[in-house]
């Protein structure tokens, strides 16, 4: 039941002076309702025994620390994380993640939520690439990860909405769809051979349609603690496994690239409730 | 426009897409890792035309074009990476002919030219053993029918030195029941007990193999022959593992 404790850990603190009440929903109840409206998709059904653990979730310890890291002052400027702005204003994180990756104007770029999250610690806290707070990408114990889970957690239930008004938005979002159905590398894959029809399996696994958005937005919602790996894993992650397996170079973390796939993703999934954190297998 | 080689992709960068920007915010994304110019491709002109405030204007671009960019010109892959077959990744991602004639968006279907195309440059690609098609050891081909090993790069690559790589048969079909298969392409099950094992079958079996795109053009499987990932012995043992009725594929 960490995720009682998470809940209560505002009051205790009380802080709550950005967030207004919480409109996030418990994954677990988001995932049911998804389950319901897909009739009982095989892709979202596939792990009965990761359902039942769902309110148990190791990643709500995870973003609890993240609760914590977030609101400390830290960094050569010994400043928090609570002025960074997510896109939707100084420090509001509900249903922030829910609009990322999106256009920002103080970078000229479009970030999702781990380059954004970097970009605040760098330029409110004064961290550098060097500093073990953002070199370590990966792994629950990192500070990314946690912090990520804690901002994630406060999209659960929000429909993805990632805007396309600013024309970068939109040219990312572009190229991300062409480079989903490009085909290259020693198996001739693009991401398009493994998902685009609905119930395919390789080998075991139940592969996510994006064509379904009611199961996609459940593939999309990072971070999830994959109970196979024993750890909370981001976006950024997925997209590496993904192109590891289908025989490509190694990307790097926040690219512009891995950012266009996000984009093209996360806009398949629009309208369809986030489940953060998520646990996959 | 984008030919072979990611050099053609930054000449079109380099000569029509390069915009100086003037700083202006909204369409400066890029800018500090613009047009790292390769050597081959930067135009003296357009070097000279374009130096150090130049900017690279993502939303002047096509889909296509920005795809193209993002994977060769942005620095967002290790092109570099060395891969088991000695090249680096810019091979990797960079398309033949059949890779680009089959990457279709949603909804586009192949068109008979470019299908009549992929058929005919996968008969072209198609290498067969010298003393005839035969069947190998199946025990080993049903090793090598389940490893999905080999050729795995980015972030945990594979090393050839420790192991063979395998023919990754079973993320796509079911072969034997012993084992769990995908199934994104048909099962095959009882393969040699349904169809015998003539002469015209063999040689369906190995073309498949070796070159599903001379059946099937713009399959979803891959190139097992032709792209080197199975030499010539190791089909044979596949395909023992597929015909002979001792396998427990025909059990
Ligand atoms: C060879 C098949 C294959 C290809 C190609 C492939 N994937 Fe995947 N993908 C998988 C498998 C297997 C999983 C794990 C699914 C599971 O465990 O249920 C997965 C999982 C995912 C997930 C998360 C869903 C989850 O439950 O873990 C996303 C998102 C995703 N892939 C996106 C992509 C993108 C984007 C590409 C192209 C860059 C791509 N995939 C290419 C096989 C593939
Ligand atoms: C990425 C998925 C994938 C992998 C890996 C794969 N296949 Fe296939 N295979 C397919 C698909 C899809 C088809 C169906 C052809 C079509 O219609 O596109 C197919 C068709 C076949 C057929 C023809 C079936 C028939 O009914 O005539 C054979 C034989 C075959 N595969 C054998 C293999 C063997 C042996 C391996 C391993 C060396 C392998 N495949 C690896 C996807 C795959």
């Amino acid at each position: 039941m960490f995720k009682k404790a998470l809940r209560a850990l505002p009051i205790a603190l009380a802080v709550a002076a950005t967030a207004g009440p919480s409109m996030a929903e418990a994954p677990e109840d988001v995932l049911d309702a998804l389950i319901k409206k897909t009739n009982n998709s095989p892709y979202l059904t596939q792990s009965p025994q990761n359902i039942m653990m769902m309110p148990d979730n190791p990643a709500w310890l995870v973003a609890e620390a993240g609760e914590i890291l977030f609101k400390t002052p830290r960094g050569p400027k010994n400043a928090s994380l609570e002025k960074c702005d997510f896109g939707k204003g100084p420090g509001v994180l509900e249903g922030a993640h829910a609009e990322l990756p999106r256009y920002f104007a103080d970078t000229g770029k479009v970030m999702d939520l781990d380059t954004r999250l970097v970009h605040c610690m760098k330029t409110l806290q004064g961290f550098t690439n060097d500093d073990p707070a953002i070199k370590k990408k990966h792994g629950s114990d990192s500070d990314i990860m946690k912090l990520q889970t804690y901002i994630g957690s406060k999209s659960s239930g929000v429909p993805w909405n990632p805007p396309m008004n600013h024309p970068l938005e939109k040219a990312m979002r572009d190229a991300g769809e062409v480079m989903f159905y490009r085909r290259s590398g020693t198996m001739d894959f693009s991401c398009a051979t493994c998902h685009t029809q609905d119930g395919k399996r390789i080998r075991a696994s139940v592969l996510p349609n994006v064509y379904v958005p009611e199961e996609w937005t459940k593939a999309i919602s990072w971070p999830a603690h994959r109970t196979s790996h024993e750890h909370v894993r981001s976006s950024q992650h997925r997209v590496l496994e993904c192109l590891w397996q289908m025989r490509y170079p190694n990307i790097k973390n926040g690219s512009d690239a891995s950012i266009a796939l996000i984009s093209f993703w996360t806009d398949a999934a629009r309208g369809q409730p986030a489940v953060v954190p998520d646990l996959k297998r | 426009m984008f030919k072979k080689t990611s050099t053609a992709a930054a000449v079109a960068a380099a000569t029509s897409l390069l915009l100086i920007t003037g700083g202006c915010s909204a369409t400066n994304a890029g800018k500090t890792e613009a047009a790292k110019p390769a050597p081959a491709a930067a135009a003296p002109a357009a070097a000279a035309a374009a130096p150090k405030a130049k900017s690279v204007d993502y939303t002047a671009m096509s889909p296509k074009a920005l795809a193209e960019y993002l994977i060769f010109e942005s620095g967002s892959y290790e092109l570099d990476q060395p891969t088991q077959e000695g090249t680096t990744g810019r091979a990797r991602l960079t398309q033949d002919e059949i890779q680009k004639a089959c990457s279709l968006m949603k909804g586009e279907e192949v068109s008979d030219k470019a299908r009549e195309k992929v058929m005919a440059l996968a008969a072209a690609s198609i290498k067969y053993p010298e003393g005839g098609i035969k069947l190998g050891d199946w025990k080993k081909g049903r090793e090598l029918a389940w490893s999905g090993f080999g050729y795995r790069t980015a972030h945990n690559p594979d090393d050839h030195s420790s192991r063979e790589a395998g023919g990754n048969c079973y993320n796509c079909h079911q072969l034997a029941t012993d084992r769990t298969g995908g199934d994104i392409g048909p099962s095959l099950t009882g393969y040699g007990k349904n169809r015998g094992s003539s002469p015209d079958m063999l040689k369906y079996t190995y073309e498949v193999i070796y070159n599903p795109h001379v059946y099937f053009a713009c399959t979803n499987m891959p190139r097992m022959g032709a792209t080197g990932v199975l030499n010539q012995q190791q089909i044979a043992d596949i395909m023992a593992y597929l015909f002979d009725p001792a396998s427990p594929v025909n059990k």
